[in-house]
């Protein structure tokens, strides 16, 4: 097995310096570790601070205190205090965060945005649009769409893209955030196939799911980070 | 209009391209900038931010050999040996300027040459470098401004009679032409109609990453610091108050300053 993350005594608390520095404490000392081709399922109420931590995985949240080891070419590298380029390399070629929300670029069209990550890799152009259009098609995304700029897209749709984006090439590390929100059934069960497939290839797997059934087929083991509420 | 392919990973980079070490320049008893030192890598865009004299256009100019910081130094790696830019004859830091970076004024007018044609604005910085044959220059010009999407007809229209986005487009294709490996940007953005905005920050994303090249903006905007930048450092009163990779401290900012800021933001 493969330690894909490890998170060391990570803290989170939010100083709020222009509303009285009232200090908002999310969650204490935290520790676990991520193997290759596990899902990880985030649990605990809303407000229990899931979305913070897989922010603070990603990089985009800065934890009060601990370290997040993240296995980045075949090394441990520590993404808290790691200088903005290497976490940008690491994103890049290690760790992706799927989203609900597609952060939409003026003019660049939906296949553009899914074929992104092939090129970025090196993938030739040709194949990488063959790819592209495969996941289009499987997450039901109608074809008259594709060469259009997702800007005027539906909420759903939006997420089709983004979820494309994110699973044409799977990252060695997912970061997952509610990514069936505005789905239906069907695309719903195309999500949790490309999950499971994303593992099969060897993917880490740290997600939130709201809906119970999708957690359930997607899980191979849960977190409550409940358990990391700082006794008041 | 294509997505970017990725820059080549600029991680194993040996050395940065740009280092400022203690940077300050006073204005009699007033900070312009004071103390601010980081390295800048190849292929990384750095923005400051902060509001109207906060420094970060004093910086800039000290960053980019317009105004001689009164302490610290900025030393520039074109070439093997690191050069400290002020430490040089004025001559051979003007070479610097036209040759390995460029500079995007604000006000278009700042860096086109208004009674010359567009096709001379872009072919000049050519001449500037040492090329000579007029057909290949003409070329290159007109490449450019398909480039900055301004149509091959206009290339013998003089700027004025350009509408300010146009001539926005045709000051990048001026600056980028001579393929600079460092670029700074004084609120390239700034003073355009909203509209012509988008288009141009989409086309400055593109070149910036198609090109690799590295880069400093200074904007007041933070949404242009997080469509451009990797990295940010937030000024306020002539200090950088906070800096890291720009969504970090966008999302989750540690600093008063940077709180007030990120929360002033009206999202639409």
């Amino acid at each position: 097995m493969t330690t894909m993350i490890r998170v060391e005594n990570v803290t989170k608390a939010f100083t709020l310096h222009n509303q009285g520095g009232v200090r908002l404490p999310v969650f204490d000392d935290v520790n676990f570790s991520v193997e290759a081709g596990e899902a990880l399922v985030l649990a605990g109420a809303s407000g229990a601070g899931k979305s913070s931590l897989l922010r603070i995985l990603y990089g985009n949240y800065l934890p009060s205190a601990g370290h997040i080891h993240i296995t980045h070419a075949g090394r441990p590298v520590d993404i808290v205090t790691a200088v903005p380029r290497t976490v940008l390399d690491i994103r890049r070629r290690t760790l992706g965060f799927v989203s609900q929300f597609l952060r939409v670029i003026p003019r660049v069209s939906a296949l553009d945005i899914v074929r992104d990550p092939l090129l970025a890799r090196g993938i030739s152009p040709d194949q990488a649009s063959e790819r592209a259009k495969a996941m289009l098609a499987r997450l039901n995304l109608p074809e008259r769409l594709w060469n259009l700029a997702p800007a005027t897209f539906s909420g759903g749709e939006q997420q089709r893209v983004n979820i494309a984006r994110s699973f044409v090439d799977p990252s060695a590390i997912m970061l997952i955030d509610e990514p069936t929100a505005s789905l239906d059934a069907a695309n719903r069960d195309v999500v949790v196939e490309l999950i499971a497939e994303a593992r099969a290839k060897g993917s880490a797997i740290v997600g939130i799911f709201h809906d119970e059934a999708v957690r359930e087929k997607v899980a191979t083991r849960y977190l409550d980070i409940t358990a990391f509420r700082k006794a008041a | 209009m294509t997505l970017h392919v990725s820059p080549p990973d600029t991680a194993l980079e040996p050395a940065p391209l740009l280092s400022a070490a203690g940077v300050s320049r006073f204005y009699g008893e007033r900070i312009g900038c004071e103390g601010v030192s980081f390295d800048l890598w190849p292929g990384e865009v750095l923005g400051i931010v902060g509001e109207s004299g906060s420094g970060k256009s004093t910086l800039l100019r000290c960053l980019a050999g317009i105004d001689r910081p009164d302490e610290g130094e900025v030393l520039f790696r074109g070439g093997a040996e690191p050069l400290d830019i002020y430490s040089v004859p004025e001559q051979e830091r003007r070479r610097l300027m036209r040759t390995a970076w460029g500079i995007v004024h604000q006000n278009p007018r700042d860096g086109l040459r208004m009674d010359v044609s567009a096709g001379g604005n872009v072919g000049e910085r050519l001449m500037d470098r040492g090329d000579r044959h007029y057909g290949q220059i003409r070329e290159r010009a007109l490449d450019w401004l398909s480039r900055v999407e301004i149509a091959g007809a206009r290339i013998d229209d003089r700027p004025r009679q350009f509408s300010g986005g146009m001539q926005q487009r045709l000051q990048i294709a001026r600056v980028l032409v001579s393929e600079p490996r460092l670029v700074f940007m004084d609120e390239p953005t700034g003073g355009l109609d909203v509209s012509v905005q988008a288009r141009l920050l989409d086309l400055l994303r593109v070149l910036v990453r198609d090109l690799g090249l590295a880069a400093i903006i200074v904007t007041h905007d933070l949404a242009v610091a997080r469509l451009l930048t990797d990295r940010l450092m937030v000024m306020k009163d002539g200090h950088v108050v906070e800096q890291g990779l720009t969504d970090q401290v966008l999302d989750d900012p540690h600093h008063a300053y940077t709180q007030l800021l990120t929360s002033a933001v009206l999202t639409v």
